[in-house]
């Protein structure tokens, strides 16, 4: 079974693939150079062969069975071979006992298939040769035995099996190690990952250095992971944060109902619990709508609904609405509208957007202060400000009044849902917008728009 | 007797809303899922529907399309559990005439289908007129017999939307809606209240009879007689 999968691996199969590949072209190479070599020698042959029927041609007639003689003799190792031959085919000199069959008298090397002198079993050897007619007709045939090739190509044979061989095994043998290792991992990995899906968040895939793609993939992996319990964590305390500000409105209206049930006596008296309790049923459900909106927009992709956006009217209208609340708290509401500027979005959304952030705004500054509504250009970018005279948000607190439900301990006794500032990040994420924070003191909420490409949000007019 | 058809398939919803408009003199009828109530609305006539989104056997979209297919007018009230805007667009462009998300108080849903029912005053005139109240849409003005009222644009915004649906019950959601073009709750809630609150202030002067009433709970409503 453990065999089976090893072969089965892709890593093995890799490295076997690669060792076959390997073979072919150690193979061919070897075969390149043999046929090189094996050419090399033939035409040495042949040229000696040449030269030496050039030689003896040019004797006189008398010396050249002496001549043949004499080379034949030098030949300790027998491969020459040397035949002079009448016009009528018969020998006159030499070791060929006759003309070689099909053979074309020339001057051109051939391959040539002889009979030597007194050799009877071992058959014919294939050899280069060589013949010419002399002006008296005879014919003079030279030749040379390139056995010498075939000793080579034994040699040849021997080096690629002392090469190819270990390079094979050294190939399988790596192959299977990296599949086993790779297999390891893999199997670490799944116990780890085994460990997270139980639960354990904490958990981290394992890695050694970070030039390994494995180990990258891990550190990715990791990275990953630690973001999603970031978030996680993030989404629990949302859950109590929740559960606690449901139940703070629900204690309320089940406590008027259960006193009013006991001590109420007249019918107005039980219409005045049953309106407290309403009340806090309503600031319950608030919540809950408020939260779905949040979903909403947070998981809204829609871009349909966008168009080219007047933030300068958007502006106006959210003073207009604003105007009387701030005088009520005898705070000045102050816009400073300079341009017409137009956005790419939705209409409505950044309507609320804003609203949420003067409505903020508003809440949180004393009275007797100032709120301020800025429609400006940054660098590249189209940017609605607000600020107050608040105590505006602190350092650490930038992050988190991000955060759905979060509100500082010193607005826990100010009434808001709390969700407001969630709901503009999700909107301005929504628009590939930022939403900049400034720290206190004094409020400074600022929308930055990035022009596009396009030119949707460039200014207008 | 104004003739309701409600086609809802939670029982217990519907008990209630069938009661509550039964009190109030309406004649309802009451479907629930959408194969029967098609029915009864095109065999009952009813003056205004009140449909729910989600129904078993028929989409209450797909009921109100089929209706307005066959040129049936009737006013739709469009209830639904889903707040959100797609779904809001997409009910008022299938032909419903307005929406209401669920959870929703009572007044809301009477004062919506009062304000269905009673379609708003004929706005080709150019001077709108309940009681004392005299509004000239042209120059922008307004009065209250012979005293002059000078109004913001918001105000008169407001007060010109009250104008053309005197007598009536309307909601602060009627108002953030209508008036404002609010599609959404905002954070602070006497939002409306404070603008009335103005707006009476000009409207209703020292010893003059009081023609803007809050409705404790519930809304405003500009009365033209006691």
């Amino acid at each position: 079974m453990r065999q089976l999968q090893l072969i089965r691996s892709n890593t093995f199969r890799w490295a076997s693939a690669v060792a076959a590949v390997f073979a072919i072209f150690m193979i061919a190479m070897f075969g390149f150079i043999y046929w090189k070599i094996d050419g090399y020698l033939i035409t040495r042959s042949d040229r000696m062969i040449a030269q030496q029927l050039n030689f003896i041609a040019v004797l006189p007639q008398d010396r050249r069975v002496d001549a043949i003689s004499d080379h034949l003799s030098q030949d300790s190792r027998g491969v020459q071979y040397a035949g002079l031959f009448d016009s009528a085919g018969n020998r006159l000199a030499g070791n060929l006992a006759r003309m070689p069959q099909d053979f074309r008298v020339d001057g051109a090397s051939q391959a040539a298939r002889v009979a030597p002198v007194g050799q009877l079993q071992g058959g014919d050897p294939l050899i280069r040769a060589v013949g010419r007619r002399l002006e008296n007709g005879d014919v003079l045939v030279m030749g040379r035995n390139v056995d010498e090739t075939g000793e080579i190509s034994r040699v040849v044979g021997q080096a690629l099996m002392l090469g190819l061989l270990p390079a094979l095994c050294v190939c399988l043998l790596a192959g299977a190690w990296l599949s086993v290792r790779s297999q390891r991992r893999v199997e670490e990995v799944n116990q780890r990952v085994q460990r997270i899906i139980a639960g354990d968040l904490r958990e981290r895939l394992p890695h050694r250095n970070v030039n390994d793609p494995f180990s990258r993939l891990a550190v990715i992996v990791n990275g990953m992971l630690d973001e999603m319990e970031t978030m996680i964590n993030a989404l629990a305390g949302v859950g109590n944060d929740i559960a606690h500000d449901l139940r703070t409105p629900l204690t309320r209206a089940r406590l008027s109902l259960e006193r009013g049930r006991t001590h109420a006596i007249t019918v107005e008296q039980l219409q005045a619990v049953a309106d407290k309790a309403i009340g806090g049923i309503d600031q319950s459900l608030a919540i809950v709508t408020a939260l779905l909106r949040l979903t909403e927009i947070e998981n809204s992709r829609r871009s349909a609904g966008f168009g080219n956006v007047a933030l300068h009217e958007i502006l106006r209208e959210v003073c207009d609405v604003y105007e009387p609340i701030a005088e009520d708290k005898s705070i000045e509401l102050g816009a400073d509208i300079g341009r017409k500027l137009h956005v790419w979005g939705d209409r409505d959304l950044l309507f609320e957007a804003v609203a949420n952030l003067v409505d903020n705004a508003i809440k949180f500054t004393p009275v007797g202060g100032k709120v301020g509504l800025d429609l400006l250009r940054g660098d590249r970018e189209t940017i609605v400000r607000v600020t107050d005279t608040g105590p505006g948000i602190s350092e650490q607190d930038r992050e988190v009044v991000l955060r759905r439900f979060y509100r500082s301990d010193k607005m826990r006794n100010t009434p808001g849902v709390g969700l407001g500032l969630s709901l503009v990040a999700a909107i301005i994420k929504l628009h590939g917008f930022r939403l900049v924070v400034h720290p206190g003191p004094g409020g400074r909420i600022e929308i930055a728009c990035p022009d596009k490409a396009n030119g949707a949000n460039l200014p207008q007019g | 007797m104004m003739k309701v058809l409600l086609i809802e398939d939670d029982g217990g919803t519907a008990e209630e809303i069938v009661a509550e408009l039964s009190e109030l003199g309406f004649e309802v009828e009451w479907a629930s899922d959408g194969i029967d109530g098609l029915d009864k609305a095109r065999a009952l006539q009813p003056d205004v529907l009140i449909v729910d989104r989600m129904l078993p056997g028929m989409d209450g979209l797909t009921i109100i399309e089929a209706l307005r297919k066959e040129q049936v007018s009737t006013p739709v009230l469009v209830l639904s559990a889903l707040g959100a805007v797609d779904d809001r667009v997409r009910g008022l462009r299938s032909g419903g005439d307005d929406y209401l998300t669920k959870p929703f108080a009572v007044v809301e849903l009477i004062a919506r289908i009062e304000a269905l029912l009673r379609r708003p005053a004929d706005s080709r005139g150019t001077t709108l007129r309940v009681g004392p109240l005299e509004l000239d849409l042209i120059e922008r003005t307004a009065r209250r017999g012979e005293r002059e009222i000078d109004l913001l644009p918001r105000e008169f915004r407001l007060l010109e939307y009250m104008m053309r649906r005197s007598d009536q019950l309307l909601t602060r959601a009627m108002l953030l809606e209508e008036v404002w073009n609010y599609k959404f709750v905002p954070a602070t809630t006497n939002l409306v209240d404070v603008h009335m609150g103005r707006l009476r202030h000009k409207v209703d002067g020292a010893g003059e009879l009081q023609l803007i009433h809050n409705v404790r709970g519930s809304g405003f409503i500009l009365r033209a007689q006691q």
